[in-house]
């Protein structure tokens, strides 16, 4: 119980979101946490390039009891430019350890997942999709998409508090509940980001929080 | 799965909305302004051209650490740049300009989609230069514009 509430600890206190740009500038580090209705799990990573990153991954499916960690690759394999939008396709994959815990006895395997992310936004609309599959051998195979939709209700400029409404809805074919609809408030500050939204389908929350570097 | 994924990636980018953000190749030169080595003035009109003669549609934000540097006698520059719609971007020009020996200030407007750098004293950056930085931060110039033709006259009245 005290492992499974350090890694709580650990994993709130690297915070990220999937839904934000999982690749920074050359140079750069970001710190990130993705909280969902079925796991959490934090990134940081570090990008020589503006085009890729590679990063330290920790990932637990609270439904599963399934702790992975691991390293990611994360390529931004294109990004459109417009004066008033920008639009990204990233692919990701990540290889490490994935080991049952608590009440799963499943034991330790190798595990790996791959991914794929797309978003488009302007100032005030933002529309993604994502996609991802992990085989973890005999604890786990199994595989997810989410899309999202948001808008800001003002263009917030340089330095001020950016606000969005957004609405993700998510497919876990594996899950109980298969279909998650999440509302959730998205707050932009400088080089932090904090996502809060809350499950309609399994009363869960959504918590992410991103900072870069 | 695998496969899935991989036909939902093509999909992607053969997505029409996302086909047609690809933007036409960089209009350099429009707002151009200043005279120094080193610029890339291969579509520019006013090779030659003379300081604050020429009005830029690119004006330097109205920001106090950019009117400091100015009034310490640096160049002003700024540059249309695509793709920048959050602090994110922000922040990453800032650090990758930031930390040049050569910049005094940088400030990146979003209002005004600009990039806004006053150099050091007798400092001088290429376009070449500022667009790779620019790459580096993960985005792209469409035009540079440099020189008095950047300031309001606000700027120019500061002492």
């Amino acid at each position: 119980m005290l492992r499974i509430a350090l890694i709580t600890a650990a994993l709130f206190a690297f915070t990220s979101d999937a839904f934000a740009r999982p690749v920074s500038y050359t140079g750069g580090w970001t710190l990130i946490e993705d909280t969902d209705r079925q796991s959490t799990s934090a990134l940081v990573h570090y990008s020589p390039s503006q085009e890729y990153s590679v990063g330290l991954k920790a990932d637990w499916d609270r439904n599963s009891d399934i702790l992975f960690t691991g390293v990611q690759g994360t390529w931004l394999a294109k990004r459109w430019f417009g004066e008033e939008h920008q639009a990204n396709l990233y692919f990701w994959g990540a290889a490490g350890l994935a080991e049952g815990i608590d009440s799963n006895k499943g034991g330790d395997e190798v595990g790996t997942q791959i991914g794929v992310m797309a978003d488009w936004e302007t100032r005030q609309l933002f529309v993604s999709y994502r996609a991802s599959a992990r085989d973890y051998g005999s604890l786990d195979k199994s595989a997810m998409q989410a899309a999202r939709v948001g808008f800001a209700p003002y263009a917030g400029d340089t330095g001020e508090l950016h606000t969005w409404f957004m609405l993700e809805v998510d497919n876990r074919p594996d899950a109980d509940e298969p279909i998650g609809v999440t509302p959730l408030l998205r707050l932009f500050y400088g080089s932090a980001l904090f996502e809060a939204g809350w499950s309609l389908t399994d009363d869960q929350p959504l918590l992410n929080f991103q900072y870069r570097f | 799965m695998f496969r899935a994924l991989l036909i939902t990636g093509l999909l992607a980018v053969s997505t029409p909305a996302l086909a047609q953000m690809n933007p036409d190749a960089p209009k350099h030169g429009s707002a151009h302004m200043g005279d120094h080595a080193g610029h890339d003035h291969k579509a520019n009109p006013h090779m030659g051209h003379d300081m604050g003669e020429i009005e830029s549609a690119l004006k330097l934000s109205d920001q106090p650490e950019l009117a400091a540097a100015l009034a310490a006698g640096g160049e002003p520059v700024v540059a249309k740049v695509l793709g920048a719609v959050c602090d994110f971007c922000a922040k990453a020009m800032n650090k990758t300009f930031g930390k040049r020996d050569d910049v005094a200030a940088v400030y990146v407007d979003l209002d005004a989609k600009t990039l806004n750098l006053v150099m050091k004293p007798g400092a001088t950056m290429s376009d070449k230069a500022l667009r790779k930085a620019v790459k580096k931060s993960g985005y792209k110039v469409d035009t540079i514009a440099r020189g008095t033709g950047t300031l309001t006259q606000a700027d120019m009245l500061t002492p």
